[in-house]
């Protein structure tokens, strides 16, 4: 009796194992194929055996790629989105973070009388659709004379992760005791000393969580990139998107793949090397405690 | 307690944000309402239009916006089949227990990509004469089709498909974390009840799950409303208008056909789109929150 239950067990948890084998394999061959196509000649791609090994090695998709890729009239490679995707980064993560973060921590350990109504406000506009907001910025934008630079693109990104951000920051300081606070106050701290020494030095995890969900958002943005980006400030993104949708007579597919995977390379790799935060941010970024 | 003394600083601090939602949010949203009232073309004209409701009437006439609001609907049931698949192996991960983390990093990982990456992967595979309708026939399935973009009928199902994979494993963390929270003594009162896994799960474990549920659909229907760029990556919104989404209809306008005023009169309903979406969940959330008082009091 008790050899038979185990053996039903067992037989059950190997189709739960197959199961799972089976749905881990829908979500990563893909990666698998797009890897092996950027490493194959356009020889043997055009034999069609996508899960095929490459015969010849070959990095040659990948340099074209990074130097040479056209995207619509221009053929100098993906490289130039991807120092345009940094200079986007950078700044709109340092002004996102900077403005969410103070803002955060006023309405969550100050008296604020109309910190509630402000929070609520922020949460409505978390999700309001971009696109709703889209042509006033694109005016507002362009009269500041930033319309087409990256200092523009990454303006509009720290403006629209605003609520997001201040409501993550929010939650996490409305756990620091008041009392610390309080007794930092008594010591003559002001607002701005107690923020930099006190506060700042104890916000480590939600800056990393907050700083990773940034660098994926901004990184892999298409939509704010090609908007606001103009001809002369394409993040990699929009190249890549232009790349595919004008291409005419032969496609060569494997260098295709190699750019999509330049593209994919700075998120996948903040992914493999900080899942835990990663996982943290994304699912925080889309309930909001 | 609260802390007063300094007053003026906090609010100092609180300047920058305020102005944005004020400028940047509030202000826009006024701003493109107003706008959609306008016969603006290219440029902005603060004019109000002689026909005011003009936009919206020709909104209600244009086939192309029913076909992006059609397709709103067939990418929420693709979702939604995502939420229940997702569940389902969020329910086998949990129960194997073993390798979690090894799947979770498997499931995950699409995430990280954009849409943009997304959509070029899935088009390749899609390729009739190279992805993997060609591998399907090699292997022996003469009549296998996989070209599903190229036909407006089957082109809704391509992008389902890719979005399914860009995002299960959201709904797999999701619903992981809340499988998690249930207590584990309710697998063996159960057991020892003699009630059988389905039953478990189908009255008891999902009901306890209904709030994870309840974010993962209103997550879902806000991603819906959104796409975009997927769209782009890998139709553009072909064959035809046949993949059009609002986000879609709204650029398009706006870019392509410069016509500033048609743009905002479909970004405006589709505002109230994600209003009816997210009200019930404002509503619920302040009705649980009062209730939980409630408890407590």
């Amino acid at each position: 009796m008790t050899r038979r239950r185990k053996r039903r067990l067992r037989a059950s948890s190997v189709a739960v194992w197959a199961f799972l084998l089976m749905c881990a394999a829908f979500i990563a061959l893909p990666l698998y194929v797009v890897v092996l196509t950027s490493f194959k000649t356009m020889d043997q791609i055009a034999l069609g055996e996508i899960f095929s090994w490459p015969t010849t090695w070959t990095v040659a998709p990948w340099r074209e790629a990074w130097s040479e890729l056209c995207a619509g009239m221009t053929c100098k490679g993906i490289r130039i989105g991807f120092s345009t995707s940094f200079k986007i980064l950078l700044p709109s993560l340092g002004l996102s973070i900077g403005i969410s973060a103070l803002t955060g921590y006023a309405l969550a350990l100050w008296n604020v009388r109309w910190a509630g109504t402000f929070l609520f406000v922020l949460f409505l506009c978390a999700f309001v659709p971009f696109q709703i907001v889209m042509i006033p910025l694109v005016v507002l934008v362009a009269q500041l004379g930033v319309y087409g630079t990256v200092w523009g693109t990454a303006l509009v990104h720290a403006v629209l992760s605003m609520p997001l951000l201040t409501l993550m920051f929010r939650n996490f300081y409305k756990n620091i005791p008041r009392e610390l606070i309080h007794a930092a106050l008594l010591d003559s701290g002001s607002f701005w000393r107690i923020f930099w020494e006190i506060v700042l030095p104890m916000s480590k995890n939600i800056l990393i969580v907050v700083a990773i969900l940034m660098v994926t958002t901004v990184w892999n943005d298409f939509i704010v990139g090609l908007t606001f980006g103009g001809i002369s400030a394409q993040p990699m993104t929009v190249i890549l998107a232009n790349t595919v949708l004008s291409q005419f007579g032969e496609v060569k597919y494997n260098v295709t793949m190699a750019a999509a995977l330049l593209t994919a390379i700075p998120p996948l790799v903040v992914y493999f090397a900080l899942g835990k935060f990663f996982v943290q941010g994304i699912t925080s970024g889309a309930i909001k405690g | 307690m609260p802390i007063r003394r300094t007053k003026l600083a906090p609010l100092v601090a609180l300047t920058p944000a305020v102005l944005i939602t004020a400028v940047a949010f509030v202000g826009a949203i006024v701003w493109t309402v107003y706008l959609s009232f306008t016969d603006s073309r290219i440029f902005p004209k603060y004019a109000i239009a002689a026909n005011w409701s003009r936009q919206y009437e020709r909104l209600l006439y244009d086939k192309a916006w029913a076909g992006a609001l059609g397709n709103v609907l067939t990418l929420s049931a693709g979702g939604a089949l995502a939420i229940a698949f997702g569940f389902v192996v969020a329910a086998l991960v949990e129960r194997e227990s073993r390798r979690e983390s090894w799947f979770r990093t498997i499931f995950l990982y699409p995430l990280a990509l954009s849409f943009i990456v997304t959509g070029i992967v899935w088009r390749w595979m899609f390729n009739p004469d190279l992805g993997a309708e060609r591998l399907l026939r090699q292997w022996g399935f003469a009549h296998a089709t996989f070209n599903w973009l190229a036909d407006p009928r089957t082109a809704m199902y391509g992008i389902i498909l890719a979005s399914i994979w860009h995002s299960v494993g959201f709904y797999i963390a999701l619903l992981l974390a809340g499988l998690k929270s249930i207590d584990k003594e309710l697998w063996h009162v159960a057991r020892i009840d003699g009630v059988g896994v389905w039953r478990l799960y189908v009255e008891v474990i999902i009901p306890m799950l209904r709030w994870t549920f309840l974010t993962c659909g209103i997550l879902l229907s806000l991603g819906v409303v959104k796409a975009y760029d997927i769209v782009v990556a890998m139709t553009n919104g072909g064959p035809g208008t046949a993949t059009w989404t609002p986000a879609y209809f709204v650029l398009n306008a706006y870019a392509t056909r410069g016509n500033v005023s048609y743009a905002c009169a479909a970004a405006v309903v589709m505002l109230g789109m994600t209003a009816v979406v997210f009200l019930p969940l404002v509503l619920t959330t302040t009705w649980q929150l009062k209730r939980n008082t409630a408890r407590k009091a």
